[in-house]
């Protein structure tokens, strides 16, 4: 909210004739506020949205295009572009990369007391320290090996596993294709993590903690998050010794991997004050002032310029496993309904890792479902 | 029964003042009913006509023109598993919740009625009614953290017993139960003060001739309490019946419809169709049908709990 205000502030300074009007809403809340707006044909003149939302507003004519988006593509990354962009067409600019993938948190005193000297270099590495480090009780599991149960991560890392064996995941006229071999492989690889390995579970899924509070609370060993939880880690649970390490490819290709586009701002086509309105998203777009948003905010830049500034790593030592891998990201597509695909992949998992579907039904209705909904929204 | 100033027949007046009279009469009926009319049009009787109209469009309101599709989007519930769910999880949800509801609310309000002692009787119908006056939402934030699997109460009581912590809300076998009994602690007030409201008005001397005639306290119950009570079970079951069937917020707040759609009971799948998703053409279409299952359930209920006597 401070790295908001500085920077209105900022641009108000040197443009006296402006004033912004700054606003925030509960995020339970905000898209829903977002879509009244517009729907009601009274939106703000800018509006702060998630990538993903963005094709919806897009497509219906209701945001203003960004001018010299050609030279604009090159400044960002391909991941966080994607849901801003339309037809070759900008439609906001993202602020940050939304990067979920290619880390995880480590405990390293755990690693050392299990004889593991270092953080896995492989995927086989990975399985094996996890179920070296994972500990039970008569209740089950007291602190998990590899925790990556959550409602992003399921998701997030069997894409990506698609992605690390060279295979693709999107089909013909917006479909999703889960019949590949890759996906075969990727998802029975990650439901034994669940059911053969034993490294996790699912007790703490859907519960109002999210993985990375149960890895500061010392019960899991590694945990799959994106770098965001580190702030959550140093600022509320005041811990230091853990560790943001890469996650080892699945495969002996490089570790790509599938992200959404982020938090970005975009302006109103039926704004009175458009011309500003763009302006002041191209001002905030500036090197600096990302550089300054993205340090104060935690956040991962979506521009290549800002994360390859040796002053955003300096600043934020714990960044550098997420820096080094941006290139590799890849947008994770045109999903109609996000929501509904993340919880339809997350359900099926569920029933696969508790033996209830095997590996190909459960892909073969997550496919079908996805399809369904991708159907319904064009 | 005299009809005399209703019909305007009393010897002595006028034709033109009669008739005058009855279109006064008349104007005084419609201005009466004109602010309720008014209200019901255009808070009920406006927003369903819309919707039965909306229910036959692609309509997404972020984009500015509808699609016609007929009837679409009644076929696509057919094949729309997760509606089907919903609707079967929310036969289950009232169902299970009126009849637990019932029998608990007229087991308290039987036990109440007892009472001899007016303070004691008072004091305990004020706690029952208590929850009542809670919002709803602020209940079920309250019941989720007693909910909770690492420190919730339930958990820490179960510990106290030895025995394993259960996942109140993600658990796909508890997930349903657990909302259903915030919901009933929420809600039995109503339905207790009701109860009370029908034993008291049961006349004292068919206890007496029972009494009389030897009856046990079973008979007295089955044979005269419940059949005297009809009048206030049906309306109690129709109430409870709509309301739950309605029951939005409990579900919202705690499990969100999870796990695995176990407790997206048909309020809440279709709020999220028409606002999280923006299909209010489909939301619209399952509330039609959501208003159509209500009606034949309610019209059932009066037709099998209809009364014909009187005491």
């Amino acid at each position: 909210m401070n790295a908001y205000k500085k920077v209105i502030s900022d641009y108000e300074a040197l443009h006296p004739d402006v004033s912004i009007d700054y606003q925030t809403f509960p995020y339970d809340v905000y898209n829903q506020k977002l879509k009244a707006s517009f729907s009601a044909k009274s939106p703000p003149d800018i509006a702060e949205m998630f990538g993903t939302w963005v094709p919806e507003y897009s497509k219906n004519g209701l945001l203003a295009e960004i001018p010299g988006s050609e030279q604009l593509q090159t400044e960002y990354y391909e991941a966080p572009l994607g849901g801003y962009t339309l037809n070759g067409k900008l439609y906001g600019l993202p602020l940050e990369f939304n990067i979920e993938n290619g880390g995880m948190l480590i405990h390293p005193q755990m690693l050392k007391e299990h004889g593991i000297a270092n953080p896995p270099s492989t995927w086989d590495e990975l399985v094996a320290d996890a179920k070296q480090l994972t500990v039970r009780d008569g209740k089950g599991i007291k602190v998990k090996g590899f925790d990556f149960v959550s409602g992003d991560n399921i998701t997030f890392t069997f894409l990506s596993m698609i992605l690390q064996q060279n295979g693709k995941y999107w089909g013909e006229n917006d479909h999703v294709d889960f019949q590949t071999p890759e996906a075969q492989k990727a998802m029975t690889a990650l439901t034994s993590l669940i059911a053969n390995d034993k490294v996790a579970d699912l007790t703490t899924f859907g519960g109002e903690l999210d993985t990375s509070d149960y890895f500061f609370q010392g019960r899991s060993a590694m945990t799959y998050r994106g770098p965001w939880t580190v702030a959550a880690g140093l600022n509320t649970y005041k811990v230091k010794d853990f560790e943001y390490v890469p996650v080892p490819s699945f495969t002996t290709n490089p570790p790509s991997f599938s992200a959404e586009s982020g938090w970005g701002i975009v302006a109103s086509e039926k704004s009175k004050q458009q011309k500003a309105a763009v302006d002041f998203i191209t001002y905030m777009s500036s090197n600096d002032n990302l550089l300054a948003w993205n340090q104060s905010t935690f956040t991962v830049p979506a521009k290549k310029a800002v994360a390859e500034n040796p002053e955003f790593l300096k600043s934020n030592p714990y960044m550098k496993t997420s820096l080094d891998i941006l290139q590799l990201g890849k947008w994770i597509g045109p999903i109609a309904d996000r929501d509904f695909f993340f919880k339809t992949i997350n359900d099926h998992f569920q029933l696969m890792a508790t033996g209830q579907e095997a590996v190909e039904k459960g892909l073969q209705n997550i496919e079908k479902t996805i399809n369904e909904s991708q159907d319904q929204h064009k | 029964m005299n009809l005399g100033t209703a019909t305007g027949r009393n010897k002595g007046i006028e034709p033109g003042a009669e008739r005058a009279g009855r279109k006064n009469g008349r104007k005084f009926i419609y201005l009466s009913l004109a602010p309720v009319l008014l209200l019901f049009g255009v808070f009920a009787f406006l927003p369903i006509g819309w919707s039965l109209g909306l229910s036959v469009f692609k309509y997404n309101p972020l984009s500015g023109s509808a699609l016609f599709v007929g009837a679409d989007n009644y076929i696509r519930m057919l094949g729309d598993s997760v509606f089907l769910k919903s609707l079967w999880v929310t036969f289950k949800f009232v169902i299970i919740a009126v009849m637990v509801n019932i029998i608990i609310t007229l087991m308290i309000a039987v036990a109440i009625q007892r009472i001899r002692t007016g303070w004691l009787r008072s004091l305990m119908r004020t706690l029952f009614f208590l929850p009542t006056i809670a919002p709803l939402a602020g209940t079920a934030i309250v019941w989720s953290t007693m909910f909770n699997f690492n420190h919730g109460l339930f958990n820490i009581l179960l510990d106290k017993m030895h025995m394993a912590p259960i996942q109140w809300l993600s658990d796909p076998h508890y997930a349903l139960y657990s909302v259903i009994m915030m919901t009933l602690w929420a809600d039995i007030g109503y339905n207790i003060v009701l109860f009370i409201a029908g034993l008291d008005s049961i006349p004292d001397m068919y206890y007496e001739a029972a009494i009389l005639d030897g009856a046990s306290r079973w008979h007295i119950f089955k044979d005269i309490t419940l059949p005297l009570l009809r009048r206030s079970m049906l309306f109690i079951s129709v109430t409870t019946v709509v309301s739950y069937f309605q029951a939005f917020a409990q579900f919202q707040i705690m499990t969100k419809g999870e796990p695995f759609n176990e407790t997206r009971v048909l309020a809440l799948h279709i709020y999220e169709q028409a606002f999280s998703n923006s299909n209010m053409g489909y939301a619209s279409a399952m509330a039609t049908v959501f208003l159509l299952i209500i009606l034949v359930v309610t019209l059932l209920q009066l037709k099998w709990g209809r009364t014909e006597w009187e005491y």
